[in-house]
Formats: C-alpha cells, sequence, structure tokens
C-alpha cells in the first residue's frame, strides 16, 4: 500500500492480475480497513488456505469413512506443507529484505563519504587553480617586461661601443693637441722672424736717417763760412 | 527629460512615459552591499536602485526577484559614481556627494545619511563628479571630477583635506595603488598622473597619447578608465588599451581593442574591460583576447565584481551601461541574466 496516497495493489477477481486501487479522497485508517476488507475480503492466497486448512480440518474431524478421510488427510497434510513452504519462503524474503537494507545503509554511508572526499577535492582544486593563476599572471608579465627590454640593445655592446668611442675620442683629441702645438710653434717662429724684420728695418730706417742728418750738416758747415 | 511625473494623467501617458523613461535609460554606476547581497545601481535619472542579488541567484527565483526591491531619488541630477563602505553607500552626481546607510536602505528608507559638496574654485561652478575612490587606510574619500582636481574628504569629520591640482581637464577616472598609498588618475587631458597622498604631490606622470604604439588619434586622448595592480597599471579610453609597467612608465601589451574602452579591472590572472560595444572582454596578460562574452546593452559603462567575502554564492560580475538593464554572469564565461529598472 502506497503511503502517500493510500492506493492498493490488489489481484482482480480471478487472481489473474493486479489492479492499483486509488482512493481519491485522503481517507482516515478506519475507512481504510474498511476498504480493504472489502476488497481483500477472504485474504489473499495464504491467509485463504489457512481457513480452508482449518475448515477442511473440522471437517475430517466429523467426517466417517475411512478412505475419504485418508485422503482429506493426505490433502491437509500438502495444505500444511504449501502453507509451511510459503511461510518459509516469507521469512527468507524478510531475511532478504533485512540484509539488502543493510546493504544499501553500508552503500548509502560510502557514498556520503566519497561526497565529502569529493568536496574537500574539489577546494584543493580550487585552491591550485588559484595558485596556477598567479604563477600565470606572473610569467606573463616577465614576459612583457622581457618582450620591452628586448626592444633594447644588449648592454655589453653598448659598453665594448662606448669604450671604442671613448678611445677614438682619446686619439682624436692627442691629434689635435699635436697640431695645436704645431701651430704655436710656428706662430713662435713667424713672430720672431716679423719682429727681427722689423727690427731689421727700424735699423736700416734709422740709418738711413743718420746719413741724412749727416748730409744736412754738412751743407749748413759749406754755406756758413760764405758770408 | 523631466523626473517629476505629474499626478493626473491618464494611464495610457503614464506606462508611455515610463517606457519611454527606461527606453532612454543608461546605468551609471554600481555598488555592492557590504553584506555581498544587494547590488545598487545608479542611472541618469538621479534614482538609485537595489537589487536583491541573493534572491536573484537562488533556484526559486522569479520574474520579480530580478527587479529592484528598493528604488528612491537620490540625485538631482544623474548618479554618476557610487562607492561602498562597510556601513555607508556614497554616492555623487552633479557637484555633491551624498551617503545613505545600508541598512536603513534596506528597510526602504530613503532618507540620507550626510550630504557634502568639495570646495570649488568659485561659486558659480556645480561640476559633476565623475570619479569616486576609498582609501581605506586613512579612512577617506577621494573625489574627482569636472573641476580637475582631485579632493579628499575624510569620512569620519567630512571635512575636505586636500586639493590635489595638476589636471588640465576634468578627471574620469581614479584607481588606488596600495603599496605605496598612490592614487591614480586619468583624465580628458590623456594624462594618468599619480600622486602621493602623503606629500600631496604628483609623483609621475604618463601622458599617453605621446606614445606612438597605443595613441590613437582619431579617438582623441581621453583616459575613459585605469585600473592597477600595484606595479602595473592598465589604461584605455581614447588611445588604445594598454598595459603599463609603472615603475619605468613604458607600454608593455597593446590590447587590440577598436572601441575606446569604458571601465577595466584586473581579475586573478585575466583583465576584464568593458566600452562601447556589447561585450565584456577577457584578456590575457600577454595581449590576446581570451574570451568576449556579450551582453544586453549595446555599450557598457560599469562592470561590478561581487567579492565579498560574506556571501561567496553572491560572487557574479555584473554589467551595465546603455540601457535599463544590469547584466549578471554567474560563470564568467556566458550571461546568466539580466536585472532591470
Amino acid at each position: 500500500m502506497c503511503e502517500k496516497c493510500y492506493s492498493l495493489l490488489v489481484p482482480d477477481s480471478d487472481r489473474s492480475q493486479m489492479i492499483l486501487v486509488t482512493p481519491v479522497a485522503l481517507p482516515s485508517p478506519d475507512e481504510v480497513i474498511r476498504k480493504r476488507l472489502l476488497i481483500d475480503g477472504d485474504g489473499a492466497g495464504d491467509d485463504r488456505r489457512i481457513n480452508l486448512l482449518v475448515k477442511s480440518f473440522i471437517k475430517w474431524c466429523s467426517s466417517g469413512s475411512q478412505e475419504e478421510g485418508y485422503s482429506q488427510y493426505q490433502r491437509m497434510l500438502s495444505t500444511l506443507s504449501q502453507c509451511e513452504f510459503s511461510m518459509g519462503k516469507t521469512l527468507l524474503v524478510y531475511d532478504m529484505n533485512l540484509r539488502e537494507m543493510e546493504n544499501y545503509e553500508k552503500i548509502y554511508k560510502e557514498i556520503e563519504c566519497s561526497i565529502a572526499g569529493a568536496h574537500e577535492k574539489i577546494a584543493e582544486c580550487k585552491k591550485q587553480i588559484l595558485q596556477a593563476k598567479r604563477i600565470r599572471k606572473n610569467r606573463q608579465e616577465y614576459d612583457a617586461l622581457a618582450k620591452v627590454i628586448q626592444h633594447h640593445p644588449d648592454r655589453h655592446e653598448t659598453l665594448k661601443e662606448l669604450e671604442a668611442l671613448g678611445k677614438e675620442l682619446e686619439h682624436l683629441s692627442h691629434i689635435k693637441e699635436s697640431v695645436e702645438d704645431k701651430l704655436e710653434l710656428r706662430r713662435k717662429q713667424f713672430h720672431v722672424l716679423l719682429s727681427t724684420i722689423h727690427e731689421l728695418q727700424q735699423t736700416l730706417e734709422n740709418d738711413e736717417k743718420l746719413s741724412e742728418v749727416e748730409e744736412a750738416q754738412e751743407t749748413s758747415l759749406e754755406t756758413d763760412p760764405k758770408p | 527629460m523631466e523626473r517629476a511625473v505629474p499626478h493626473a494623467v491618464p494611464l495610457g501617458q503614464m506606462e508611455v512615459f515610463q517606457a519611454l523613461q527606461r527606453l532612454h535609460m543608461t546605468v551609471f554606476s554600481q555598488s555592492v552591499s557590504p553584506c555581498g547581497k544587494f547590488l545598487a545601481a545608479g542611472n541618469n535619472y538621479g534614482q538609485i536602485v537595489i537589487f536583491s542579488l541573493s534572491a536573484a541567484l537562488s533556484s526559486e527565483a522569479k520574474e520579480e526577484s530580478k527587479k529592484p526591491v528598493v528604488t528612491f531619488q537620490a540625485h538631482d541630477g544623474p548618479v554618476y559614481s557610487m562607492v561602498s563602505t562597510d556601513r555607508q553607500l556614497v554616492s555623487a552626481g552633479d557637484g555633491e556627494v551624498k551617503a545613505w546607510l545600508w541598512a536603513e536602505i534596506l528597510k526602504k528608507g530613503s532618507k540620507e545619511l550626510w550630504r557634502r559638496q568639495p570646495p570649488y574654485r568659485t561659486s558659480l561652478e556645480v561640476p559633476e563628479i565623475n570619479a569616486l575612490l576609498l582609501v581605506p587606510k586613512e579612512n577617506s574619500l577621494i573625489l574627482a571630477g569636472g573641476d580637475c582636481q582631485l579632493h579628499t574628504m575624510d569620512l569620519e569629520t567630512g571635512a575636505f583635506t586636500r586639493a590635489l591640482r595638476g589636471h588640465t581637464d576634468y578627471i574620469h577616472c581614479l584607481a588606488l595603488r596600495e603599496r605605496s598609498p598612490e592614487v591614480l588618475s586619468g583624465g580628458e587631458d590623456g594624462a594618468v598622473r599619480l600622486w602621493d597622498l602623503r606629500t600631496a604631490k604628483e609623483v609621475q606622470t604618463i601622458e599617453v597619447y605621446k606614445h606612438e604604439e597605443c595613441s590613437r588619434p582619431h579617438n582623441g586622448r581621453w583616459i575613459g578608465c585605469l585600473a592597477t595592480d600595484s606595479d602595473w597599471m592598465v589604461c584605455g579610453g581614447g588611445p588604445a588599451l594598454t598595459l603599463w609597467h609603472l615603475r619605468s612608465s613604458t607600454p608593455t601589451t597593446i590590447f587590440p581593442m577598436r572601441a575606446p574602452q569604458k571601465h577595466v579591472t584586473f581579475y586573478q590572472d585575466l583583465i576584464l574591460s568593458a566600452g562601447q560595444g556589447p561585450c565584456v572582454n577577457q584578456w590575457q596578460l600577454s595581449g590576446e583576447l581570451k574570451a568576449q562574452v556579450p551582453s544586453s546593452s549595446p555599450g557598457l559603462l560599469s562592470l561590478s565584481l561581487n567579492q565579498q567575502p560574506a556571501a561567496p554564492e553572491c560572487k557574479v560580475l555584473t554589467a551595465a551601461g546603455n540601457s535599463c538593464r544590469v547584466d549578471v554572469f554567474t560563470n564568467l564565461g556566458y550571461r546568466a541574466f539580466s536585472l532591470s529598472f
């Protein structure tokens, strides 16, 4: 019987099929019992068999002839063994149900454990993902900077170029110095030459002047004694 | 678009009006609540709505769970930017910054906790505040916008402590560099400036449009979005979306995206960006496009990642832009559903 809707699966009148009988409204337990008794009046197979057994036992007790009694006795024994058989079957089914329940409980607990384990693993993995993302971000930042740095030329080369340029500069300045020295020397020599020429010129001029003065004195001496 | 609805209006016109409103809506900003279960979104009509992420993501979500739980009128003009502290929601629009308590908003209250206006140079100026940034170490808020300055406001006292000047045109976006407490700001003048908060001086300037690799003169030089990861910075907008190494101020990777990007953020080992065009783009730092996930808006203006530790089941990416819908991505690979105003 279904607990929620009180529907019942019962064999139909000739025990060939099972019919689902569902009450429309949820009745009280009394009504349920009444309906059940109505439908299932005699009881299903086993109940009926026990009733029949009791009736046939009473009939056998009050029966007369030997043979009939013996056949009835056999029939009763077979009915009894059928009842015992069905009882044994029901007990086994009951045992089986209990063990199934245990099994299911066990499986249920195992599944719960594995769910909890999976949750933990998920949390772990999420942490790992965050870590991996951080690492990836750092690597990408590094790459970005590296790209920029690559654009600039290598430091060694630049230093070498600087050194070479420095040496050239020194060399050139040496040359410049020597040229300047030469120029100075030439200038001085030229200066000396020029000043010597000037002196010579001066001396020549002086000599000319002296000679002119002497001539003038001579002519004045000649004109003076006349008067 | 008027935001006041006339009272005596026949029903048909009202519906038409609402439909028109939704058609022309732009969602500028989003912010996640400190508990992680709610998302606030601000639109161009000055409204702020709160969506319940936990209800929309739960297995029994119906159509109503994707609608706002609370709607209130926050500002007179558009709500350009919002941030959340651990108790308050701070929103900024045309010239003013207001704060609301998250606990009160959720109880359907819409009374603001405080409102402030940063000291502008002239009282006639009402510049919009485009970006808000929280500096948790100093418990202060940085505002930047149309007046080309960064204002620092102490959250406890409400006083404006510094005004950092240097930009020559209005500022679009801010980012915080956590290790050395520096703020990066990017604006219309095409420069990304780094400011040291302790000395209140400009430490570094990167003029993005001057670098040939990333500049795109036909788009302009404006910097629409900024994100930083201590040593690295990604910025985009008029110039191409580029990854910069801050120490050496060199552009290292250029992301081949033609459309100008309006929002960018670092997430794990990816860079997520969104802008003109309906997709959320996922890039790897090496410049490869890992994925392009379409969303329901024709253009996106803001992305928000809900990484609040208190609500790991609401860990989603939400994207909003030129429509009345906010898309929710539970897995970065596809759009799960949309919340709508």
